[in-house]
């Protein structure tokens, strides 16, 4: 009678993971991040730009979340169903996960959450309007509903959608939670020195066993690049990011420093404008802005200004990308090509156009553009080029008054080229874009309401190849980027975006 | 005595009049906001509402007016960028700045005037030799690039001071400097350095030569005796406009050192404002760093007129 019970309440103990469960390693160390910019807030749906969302969401989570492979898992949603027609979302919630203030994570905080980040003065509150409603309908499930079917909602909710705890934002008020944000994420909040440093800690009570590795995370603002060259050089520092080839280059083959490149989730091009400026001028004509493509040694360029770094683009969905045609090649410099489409399309003699980039908005982006205005002289096409103040440019560009050529750049952190390809080329009801093309609206169309990713996938190949026969921008390159880590910080995933989660990296002693 | 300080106050008052309206209008002159503070997918129509929400669509005068209203409670609205009233962020920048304005200051002047003195009184000298090395080399030297060459060498050669930001110590309930501020403030203190060198090399110069210095020596009296009582006291004089007038450059932040050494000040915060094109922040702490700089300029004319009657009488 004794050995079985024994052995029962022993199976039991094992089994609940109580007897032999191997002690979770306890958060140690910290680590020491340089950020390029100040954050302007640690909640996301205020936080402006890449380095701020990057720094805000070690605090918090959302129901999904981007795996290393940009594919969406759950988070703190365990699971969910899409209906039939693609517009509703059932999320079945994770059930024990506290907030930061011990607040239980339910539906209600979804549902506050959405309320609140779609709010008027929110920076990204359209992200959170892509849901028509967000709903309650039970403790632990919530009902997301969309207009259509949309292909990127939950890349979206990962990327954007923080949970933040409803009665303690009732409790301290807006204000409050500015000065100590509180969420369900890896770290939670200790001090923020504005302009300084931010100070977090492990969060001792994270849902997901075993993270964070490290026990003090800390962001310190260096804006100047070379003051971070430096910082990591003196040790003072861990991660550093944002460095040029260059600077790079001087941290390579030095003792406790590890140089790390990988391409970024950002195309440059030069666009063409058909819808006002443009209007009536060459750039309409197909073979011309083929002819323009051929033109441009993007490699040259890329070889002169950053060493080699960077990939000569096939259009706009980039390497990575869900739909990347791998097929394509870039079109490559080729005059004598070139010479003969504009010969084709009538301009044998070249015309003048104008053409205006930005002024250090982009690294090296105005030697680009003079190199560009080069190439295209070899072909007959005199492009009077003016270098604006950025702010000003980016004014005239939401006015569709740039010319008829304008340079730009556009990065993408979901995943997907969707939003940037609806951004530039949306037509009338994009802001940003300059250029209407009914077969690519037609595609884009299609795209933003295919909820299935290979019929997605399969859809932006096709466009792919319709952009690359009749290119509404000269294709240029993607840029890689350079970061530089102490060798005893391990598990570093830096992504595409230029963003990077630390839950678990850790430090060697 | 009154009616000089009156006067000055008077004069001062106009100059800030007139800061507003150019950081105003100069503001407005370059572009619109709105299209940095909406995502680059939003519509025509969003672009609008935003507008519309901020204020950007009513005439400029009538923008004009409620700023001007504002400022004079040192309400300059909320920064677009940070969602919180501009002055908060001023005053939540403001120690890190004073504390290097400060030391940057003091390490001009415990090295300016005492080698400007010892450059004055032995021209000619290796001492004034040094003292003419000095003070060219701090006015011509760009401050953004020695901070540069100093973290290289002090920093991650040498190791002695740490590379960039800033780090306090409490004692007391008392925030006090560390070893942090060293470099930057010796960065930006040398133009003041080298100001205050060749001012108090002059002016020793000129005042050795006085007819009362010469009746101080033939009355017997000591070299120690004569430079404390006579050569510096009015040395001190154009010593006071210079000092306050720079105490007030220092005061206003500089962008590029704290940009440079990530000290967590004003200049740092104006450089991140103007690069974000955040009206209400940059127009702050324009006004801010102007209504500093006026002060100390109209203390140091007041400070002035106190040590020189020539000055309060002929006025």
């Amino acid at each position: 009678m004794r050995k079985p019970f024994f052995a029962t309440i022993m199976a039991v103990l094992a089994f609940s993971g109580f007897l032999w469960a191997p002690a979770a390693a306890e958060p140690r160390g910290s680590l020491r991040v340089a950020i390029a910019t100040m954050p302007n807030s640690l909640d996301v749906p205020v936080a402006a730009e890449r380095q701020a969302t990057t720094t805000a969401w070690h605090l918090y989570n959302s129901l999904t979340w981007l795996d290393d492979s940009g594919k969406p898992v759950p988070a703190l949603a365990e699971s969910w169903t899409v209906s039939e027609d693609g517009t509703t979302y059932t999320f079945q919630l994770r059930k024990g996960v506290t907030f930061h203030n011990g607040e239980p994570f339910t539906a209600d905080s979804v549902v506050f959450s959405w309320k609140r980040g779609k709010g008027n003065k929110m920076q990204w509150k359209k992200k959170w309007a892509m849901a028509k409603s967000v709903e309650k309908v039970d403790d632990y499930t919530v009902r997301v509903r969309t207009d259509g079917p949309n292909p990127i909602l939950l890349r979206v909710i990962a990327d954007y959608w923080a949970m933040v705890p409803p009665k303690y934002i009732a409790k301290v008020g807006e204000k409050g939670f500015a000065k100590h944000p509180v969420g369900t994420g890896p770290f939670r909040f200790v001090e923020w020195k504005k302009g300084d440093r931010i100070v977090f800690e492990a969060n001792p009570d994270y849902w997901e066993k075993g993270l964070p590795k490290i026990k003090k995370l800390i962001f310190r603002p260096i804006p100047e690049s070379s003051t971070r060259v430096a910082a990591i050089r003196t040790g003072e520092v861990d991660i550093v990011g944002r460095l040029s080839s260059e600077e790079a280059g001087t941290l390579k083959g030095l003792k406790n420093i590890k140089v790390i490149t990988y391409p970024v989730d950002r195309v440059y091009y030069i666009a063409f404008n058909n819808m006002t400026s443009g209007k009536g001028t060459p750039v309409e004509n197909r073979e011309v802005r083929l002819a323009m493509n051929y033109a441009v040694d993007v490699d040259a360029i890329l070889d002169a200004l950053f060493e080699g770094h960077g990939r000569p683009l096939t259009g706009f969905v980039t390497y990575k990308n869900l739909g990347y045609d791998k097929d394509l090649k870039p079109y490559g410099y080729d005059v004598k090509k070139a010479k003969a489409l504009m010969k084709k399309a009538g301009y044998e003699k070249g015309f003048k156009i104008d053409f205006a980039c930005p002024a250090g908005a982009y690294t090296n982006f105005e030697q680009v553009c003079q190199a560009i205005q080069g190439y295209l002289g070899d072909i007959g096409v005199e492009a009077d080029l003016k270098i604006m103040e950025s702010g000003k440019y980016w004014d005239l560009e939401a006015k569709k008054e740039l010319p008829p050529m304008f340079g730009d750049s556009w990065s993408e952190s979901s995943g997907e080229s969707l939003p940037r390809l609806q951004g530039a080329l949306g037509g009338k009801s994009a802001s940003f874009s300059a250029w209407e093309d009914p077969k690519i609206l037609d595609y884009l169309k299609k795209i933003g309401t295919t909820v299935d990713d290979g019929a997605r996938a399969k859809l932006y190949v096709e466009l792919q190849r319709y952009m690359y026969e009749n290119p509404p921008f000269i294709y240029l390159y993607q840029p890689v980027a350079f970061e530089a880590i102490n060798v005893k910080v391990k598990n570093y995933k830096p992504r595409p975006p230029e963003n990077y989660f630390l839950k678990d990296t850790w430090i060697e002693e | 005595m009154q009616r000089y300080i009156l006067s000055r106050l008077f004069q001062s008052i106009m100059i800030l009049f007139g800061v507003l309206f150019i950081i105003f209008f100069m503001l407005q002159a370059t572009g619109d906001p709105v299209s940095l503070m909406v995502s680059r997918n939003a519509s025509p129509e969003e672009i609008e509402a935003v507008r519309e929400a901020m204020g950007f669509n009513r005439p400029l005068i009538v923008q004009f007016g409620d700023f001007i209203a504002g400022a004079v409670v040192g309400d300059f609205g909320d920064s677009l960028r940070h969602k919180q009233p501009a002055m908060d962020l001023i005053l939540e920048r403001l120690p890190a700045t004073v504390e290097l304005a400060t030391t940057a200051l003091f390490m001009a002047m415990l090295i300016g005037i005492p080698l400007g003195l010892l450059g004055g009184s032995n021209p000619g000298s290796l001492w004034d030799t040094l003292a003419r090395g000095a003070g060219l080399i701090g006015q011509t030297i760009p401050n953004f690039w020695l901070a540069l060459i100093l973290i290289i060498v002090f920093a991650v050669k040498l190791g002695w001071l740490p590379a960039f930001g800033r780090e306090t110590w409490q004692f007391l309930g008392i925030t006090l400097p560390t070893r942090s501020v060293i470099l930057p403030a010796f960065a930006l203190g040398l133009f003041t350095m080298g100001q205050l060198v060749r001012f108090t090399r002059s002016a020793v110069m000129e005042i050795r030569s006085e007819d009362f210095v010469r009746t101080a020596y033939s009355k017997g009296l000591s070299d120690r005796q004569i430079y404390i009582r006579h050569i510096l006291r009015n040395a001190a004089i154009p010593l006071i406009s210079i000092i306050g007038v720079q105490f007030g450059y220092l005061l206003s932040g500089s962008i590029y050192i704290e940009t440079i050494c990530s000290w967590p000040g004003l200049g740092n915060l104006l450089a991140e404002a103007i690069g974000n094109r955040d009206f209400a922040l940059v127009q702050a702490i324009a006004f801010f760093t102007s209504l500093v700089v006026v002060t100390l300029n109209l203390l140091t004319d007041i400070a002035y007129g106190l040590a020189d009657p020539r000055i309060r009488y002929g006025d």
